[in-house]
């Protein structure tokens, strides 16, 4: 029965998270719309995206990776989220996470883009290795900042699972937000790259690469690794308002504080323009990591 | 006869007849190869008993064989890659050149492994190390490409660390008056603080080459790809943990009677991360296969020796357990390269591509391997790297835990080059008639991977030999019940149940799966990897699409600084300079005989004017 | 008694004068004579070591004459063990150069087979002489055969090496003549234990003199730095089989009469340290000058002469597992250079030049000597589970014992140098292509033999060092004992 109640609960929550990850995305191309002084589209056109990609039918592939390449992007959305607690005390969305710490969701959340990266390999499509070359150059740009603000977090709080990270939050009365300041902007900074929007867009680039690993998938395909990019970030939003913001007690909540950190990386892209790949990596090398070391010494110092 | 002299003169027999088998008949050689390594791993894994001394004298030298709970770990590797590579060799070699050579070393190699595992006096150590060493390199030399460099660096290198260990050797013997393992670990604490610090960091210098740590690892990528590859997959699978195996014994038992353990611990597993950093950017920068995995091989050395160099409870069980599945996905990666190079001629990556429909199973185990080599759950990578991380951090070594895993998240890159290179991206014409490996490549490919898999849903299997290890050295600090459950845990209270972890990512992928492949199997056809959309352009037959040349040339060109020279370059100039100097020892032999008969008159003549001093009273 | 040490000199000085005459009646003779005597030497040496065992260090006194007034020979078990090392070392030198000079003139061969057995019988002579005098003679008789052995081959250069080493042959007999006129003015004897007795009444600066004096001149055989620099051309330019029995027989003998001096007539502490550091001068120099050659003669040349640095640092420790070390390594590296002499010579058999080029490829079209070569390489840098192993470990082992670190240390890094320089050779031997002038030439059968019989000898000692090392140990023993040595001559007084 109670792999039943999971089975169940991890639905409800894919849905959530679907809904939430594709009316982000949707206030997004709306919001960089207006500020590029366009109409744009409406806020629900994401949907009408994924319907018309699910609705069609594929006609040609390139073989098993090919198919298993969206798949492998899929299992790293849907099992991050399985292993991330969507609100303090659980409620309508039970999950994993006392199965598994941050250490493993950290490789969770990379294994999607290397999955995928196999896929768009199949294709044979130069685009997509460019794409997927730049992809992963920019991942170890921006995971060392990520790590270290992780890192300092753990030293900090003696704990290297989410729910202890959150429980230390709603012990002290103090989101981590404050209790260790230098890990969330480093944290943060990392998330620029995470999300991978302007000026971090250099694998979908689509001016230069025609959208890179995603450039021959089309129906099913697109549309499984459409949703999952949504539920990604929703993970992504989930994990660090658990992690920073002291997680939510409520969905209106967990809805505010996601979408407040949403517009973060959202609001900086629209400003900048395209980072060439070596530019990115370092980048995330300058400033972020030097924070990153700052909240080590910081998490060392206050323990 | 004592079984474990049986073992090894089984194999010695074995080596010899089997080297000039090939004389009467190829398909005998073979045979009688795959006898010479499979029965006296039997007779190892059925007859040999734990703790049973065997002593006799040699040259007025006491020496002792037995089998510790410790070594009887490293003989499972050692066994395990021994008989699976022996078995993929008899595909591998067939039909070329020296394969008499090739099985006469290949089983000296694994008797001399086995002898170190079996030592417990140091002579009987040094001599089968030494066996292990040259017959390594004859190995390294066997291709006949670049031997005065590779295979000299590798045996320079080699030499360093044997001349090391056998100073240190000798050292003890002054000091306890035999050669016994146990002897020099019980009178160690004894010893005067000179000797204390000289003797481990002498032996460590030693093990450290084998295990490739910085600065001693130059000769190892070199002599990694240069080998057949099918030993290779011996070679960074199991002998460079004959290293490790040193290494551990060294921190446990010696180490951690000196004060000064800890600073020692803290350089060599700060080396290891430098090991790791440097050997990983390297690997990604290269476009041989065997090259790749031969810097990748150093750099997950480099992990490993920071986790016993750590040397917590975890820590230790960790780098232990990354040894082992160390061996088990790399030796399968080798075995990969080898079946490729076999079958296609060549393992340069900017060569070979798309053979994914040619050589599945190949690519299969290529795939399970270099997910376990990433560490990404649930296999058995994961399990090591989330060990060593955890270890790091509560032992409060939080820079070591930020370029770990910065090494490894860089591994991605090439991990994902190895696939691509190979296996993905267009298919040429040229590659069109390439077929999959024969069967006897394939099998032992395959179970090396299997293993990657079991490790990660049972780790338990390999930690409890582990842990029955270290307690037998005397580290009796053993880790909660870690290894009687598929649960990790650490001292926080965090833990990683794997059992759900398997069930949501094989329910997911399955289900995901289902979505886009069986709903649509009849519905699509295979399109070959030429019809693709470039920008609305159709690419013609023969347009080379291949996008292999600078594969990660931003990422390499963003860390450029670290890679501007290689140790090597430094090694090679201090070669450089001291072969000057010996050319003018050279030329102090002028071939004159005037100059040598004035020689001799100086010398009288100083030896005069010395005279009062010279011979004391 | 199964025979009297006499016999070792007298019976092959009786062959050289009796072998042109045989020549005369079948020219077969000329080769097969001097087998014959080698084959004696050996017999008799090895029954007489067995013979000793039970009954004690034969002292011989010729021709009635008692210590310290005539002259005496001393079979003991140190001089005994160095007599059947070169009796079998000469034998199998005559061995593998019987079939070698089939093709050379009756004349040629002749000479070089009298000079051969001279050789080894002044080297013989040179280890069980009691009397000091004595030993200049055989030291001359050595020199001498060596002389006319180098020059074998008659070449510009061949004379040139022949004519250095005369001309340091030359001081060597000089200084070694004033170093026993300065004993015998002070202590009027040349009886070696009636040295020794007498020593402690001898002058301080006279003792030092006369020490220097035969040192230098002895070294000059011993191929000590700086004295050695006439070895690489002799090696070079001598056949091979006479460069092995240099490196095996003749300074072998040297440094026995090195240490005989040392250890036994002086009692200057001193001189044991400058053993020490000649010694080992004298191994860097070589060793590192072998790297850079580019004859393979030279090369293994270099390479004797570090070996016997090694030896003399052994000596120099002066402990008894130094003694016992660096005997272990005299008797391993005679056999393991002459193995590699041997082999060697086959490897670049056509060319005169004898460059290390010339190997190239060779191990397709000679595999079991370049197997030979290979194997004599490995063992003499010094690699388990072969001979050089052992004695190297015994040499380590002393040094340590008698807390010489840095000795230690020493001599590991410049055995890298060595191990770099051999195995750049066997690799051109099995990874290059041949050289399109070059020629393989077979081994002769007896050549084969000879050389098996080393390599077995390498392999069997190596798995089983305890064949020799209990006869090692008493020699070793024996040398220690320098007050049995002078009791035990003199008591024949």
């Amino acid at each position: 029965m109670e792999i039943l109640q999971y089975i169940f609960g991890g639905i409800i929550t894919f849905l959530l998270a679907f809904v939430v990850g594709m009316t982000f995305g949707g206030t997004r191309r709306k919001i960089i719309a207006r500020i590029q002084n366009r109409y744009g589209p409406p806020i629900y056109q994401n949907f009408i995206d994924a319907f018309k990609l699910f609705s069609k039918t594929s006609a040609v592939h390139h073989g098993a990776m090919h198919y298993m390449g969206p798949a492998f992007l899929m299992v790293s959305s849907v099992v991050s989220l399985m292993f991330i607690p969507i609100l303090r005390d659980g409620g309508w969305f039970p999950n994993l996470n006392f199965h598994g710490d941050l250490i493993f969701l950290l490789y969770m959340m990379v294994f999607g883009s290397l999955g995928m990266a196999l896929g768009a390999g199949q294709t044979g499509n130069p685009n997509s290795a460019i794409g997927v070359t730049r992809g992963l150059a920019q991942m170890v740009g921006y995971e060392i900042p990520w790590i270290m603000a992780l890192v300092a977090m753990m030293i900090q709080f003696h704990t290297t699972s989410i729910t202890g990270l959150m429980d230390v939050q709603l012990q002290s009365g103090t989101w981590n937000l404050f209790a260790s300041p230098f890990a969330f902007v480093a944290a943060i900074l990392a998330s620029l790259g995470m999300f991978r929007y302007a000026p971090f867009n250099i694998v979908g680039a689509p001016a230069e690469l025609a959208s890179g690993p995603a450039s021959e998938n089309g129906g099913k395909y697109l549309f499984t690794m459409m949703s999952s990019h949504s539920v990604f970030a929703f993970v992504k939003l989930t994990l660090f308002a658990d992690l920073f913001l002291g997680g939510a007690g409520n969905l209106v909540e967990l809805l505010i504080k996601t979408f407040l950190l949403y517009m973060i990386p959202v609001l900086y892209g629209v400003v900048n323009p395209r980072y060439r790949t070596e530019q990115a990596v370092r980048w995330f090398w300058g400033w972020p990591t030097v924070f990153g070391i700052i909240a080590i010494a910081y998490a060392v110092w206050s323990t | 006869m004592n079984v474990i002299f049986l073992i090894l003169i089984l194999f010695l027999v074995g080596a010899i007849v089997t080297a000039f088998a090939g004389k009467w008949s190829s398909l005998l050689q073979d045979g009688l190869f795959i006898l010479a390594v499979t029965i006296p791993a039997v007779l190892f894994f059925t007859q040999v008993e734990m703790n049973q001394l065997v002593g006799w004298t040699r040259g007025g030298i006491h020496l002792e064989l037995g089998l510790t709970p410790f070594s009887y770990f490293f003989a499972i590797l050692v066994l395990l890659l021994g008989v699976a590579s022996a078995i993929y060799s008899v595909g591998f070699m067939h039909g070329k050149a020296r394969k008499s050579y090739y099985y006469f070393n290949y089983l000296l190699t694994i008797m001399a492994m086995l002898g170190i595992l079996f030592s417990r006096d140091f002579i009987s150590f040094f001599v089968f190390w030494e066996i292990m060493t040259w017959a390594s390199y004859l190995m390294v030399v066997m291709n006949g490409t670049r031997t005065q460099e590779i295979g000299i660096k590798y045996f320079v290198f080699s030499a360093i660390g044997a001349y090391a260990m056998l100073m240190a050797i000798v050292l003890i013997h002054a000091q306890t008056g035999n050669f016994l393992i146990q002897d020099f670990i019980d009178t160690y604490p004894s010893l005067a603080h000179g000797r204390q610090i000289l003797i481990p960091i002498l032996l460590l210098v030693g093990f450290s080459v084998k295990a490739a740590v910085m600065p001693l690892h130059v000769w190892a990528p070199g002599s990694y790809a240069y080998s057949p590859m099918s030993f290779t997959s011996v070679f960074s699978g199991a002998l460079s943990k004959m290293g490790i195996y040193g290494m551990v014994i060294v921190f446990v038992t010696l180490l951690s009677h000196l004060p000064e353990g800890g600073l020692i611990r803290d350089i060599i597993a700060w080396m290891g991360a430098m090991t790791a950093v440097i050997a990983t950017l390297w690997a990604i920068a290269q476009d041989d296969a065997r090259k790749l995995l031969a810097y990748s091989s150093v750099g997950q050395l480099g992990y490993i020796v920071i986790a016993v160099a750590i040397g917590t409870p975890m820590a230790m069980l960790a780098g232990l357990f990354m040894a082992f599945m160390h061996g088990l996905f790399k030796g399968a990666l080798f075995m990969v390269v080898g079946a490729v190079e076999k079958q296609t001629g060549t393992t340069d990556f900017t060569k070979v591509t798309g053979l994914i429909r040619k050589m599945p199973w190949t690519f299969l185990t290529a795939l399970i391997s270099i997910i376990a080599l990433a560490g990404i759950p649930p296999l058995g990578g994961f399990i090591g790297k989330w060990m060593l991380y955890e270890s790091l951090i509560l032992s409060d070594h939080y820079l070591l835990v930020i370029v770990a895993f910065f090494s490894s998240t860089a591994a991605f890159l090439y991990a994902y080059k190895f696939l691509f290179g190979f296996f993905l991206g267009q298919e040429e014409e040229e590659w069109a008639d390439v077929k999959e490996a024969p069967i006897t490549m394939l099998i032992p490919m395959l179970a090396l991977a299997v293993g990657s898999i079991l490790l990660g849903a049972f780790p338990q299997l390999i930690l409890k030999p582990i842990n029955n290890g270290l307690i037998s050295l005397g580290f009796s600090d053993s880790y909660g019940k870690l290894w009687e459950t598929s649960t990790l845990f650490n001292e926080w209270g965090d833990k990683v149940v794997l059992q759900p972890i398997i069930y949501a990512i094989m329910g997911v992928f399955l289900t995901t799966l289902a979505f886009t492949y069986f709903r649509n199997r009849k519905r699509t056809r295979y399109v070959s990897t030429k019809d693709i959309s470039t920008s609305g352009e159709i690419p013609l037959a023969h347009e080379n699409l291949t996008f292999k040349e600078n594969f990660f040339q931003p990422f390499l060109r963003a860390v450029e600084p670290v890679m501007k020279k290689q140790i090597d370059w430094y090694y090679r100039e201090f070669g450089a300079g001291l072969e000057a100097i010996f050319n003018f020892t050279r030329r102090i032999y002028s071939g004159n005989g005037q100059t040598y008969a004035l020689y001799a008159v100086i010398f009288l003549i100083v030896l005069l004017l010395l005279n009062g001093n010279l011979f004391g009273q | 008694m199964v025979g009297s040490p006499v016999l070792f000199v007298a019976i092959p000085l009786l062959a050289a004068f009796l072998i042109p005459l045989m020549g005369m009646i079948w020219k077969e003779f000329v080769r097969i004579i001097p087998g014959l005597v080698l084959a004696y030497m050996l017999v008799l040496s090895v029954s007489l070591i067995i013979y000793i065992q039970s009954h004690g260090t034969i002292v011989e006194v010729i021709s009635g004459w008692g210590p310290p007034v005539g002259i005496n020979l001393v079979f003991s078990p140190f001089s005994g063990a160095l007599t059947t090392l070169m009796t079998f070392l000469g034998l199998l030198v005559w061995l593998y150069s019987h079939k070698f000079k089939r093709n050379v003139d009756y004349e040629p061969a002749k000479k070089y087979f009298i000079l051969l057995m001279l050789m080894v019988t002044g080297s013989v002579g040179m280890v069980l002489t009691g009397d000091l005098f004595n030993m200049f003679v055989f030291i001359e008789i050595v020199s001498i055969s060596g002389y006319g052995l180098t020059s074998f081959f008659v070449r510009r250069d061949s004379a040139e090496a022949a004519f250095k080493f005369l001309l340091m042959g030359a001081f060597a007999s000089s200084f070694l003549l004033i170093g026993i006129m300065i004993i015998y003015t002070q202590l009027g004897t040349l009886n070696m234990a009636e040295i020794a007795q007498r020593m402690p009444q001898m002058d301080y600066h006279m003792k030092v003199f006369s020490l220097i004096f035969i040192l230098v001149a002895i070294g000059v055989e011993a191929e000590t730095f700086p004295l050695n620099g006439w070895a690489p051309d002799v090696y070079t330019q001598a056949p091979g089989p006479i460069s092995a029995a240099m490196s095996g027989i003749v300074v072998k003998a040297a440094v026995y009469a090195n240490i005989r001096i040392i250890y036994t007539m002086y009692d200057l502490q001193g001189a044991y340290e400058y053993l020490l550091i000649i010694g080992l001068i004298t191994f860097i120099v070589a060793e590192t000058a072998a790297l850079k050659q580019e004859r393979l003669k030279r090369m293994l040349a270099y390479s004797s002469i570090g070996q016997m640095g090694l030896a003399m640092i052994a000596f120099g420790i002066g402990t008894k597992e130094g003694v016992y070390a660096a005997l272990f390594l005299m008797f391993s590296h005679a056999i393991i250079k002459s193995l590699l002499f041997f082999s060697g010579s086959y490897l670049v058999y056509n060319k005169t030049s004898k460059y290390i080029k010339h190997v190239n490829g060779m191990g397709k079209y000679l595999p079991i000597t370049a197997f030979l070569f290979t194997l004599g390489a490995f063992a003499i840098i010094g690699l388990p589970p072969f001979m050089g192993f052992w004695s190297k470990l015994a040499l380590l082992s002393a040094a340590a014992d008698s807390n010489l670190v840095i000795l230690v240390a020493v001599i590991l890094v410049v055995s890298i140098v060595e191990a770099v320089y051999y195995l750049r050779v066997v690799n051109r031997i099995f990874f290059f292509k041949k050289r399109a002038n070059t020629k393989p030439e077979k081994p002769t059968i007896n050549a084969m033999i000879a050389m098996l019989s080393l390599a077995a000898i390498v392999l069997v000692i190596g798995f089983y060092p305890d064949l020799v090392t209990g006869l090692i140990e008493r020699a070793a023993d024996d040398l220690m004992d320098k007050g049995r040595y002078i009791g035990e001559i003199l008591s024949k007084n």
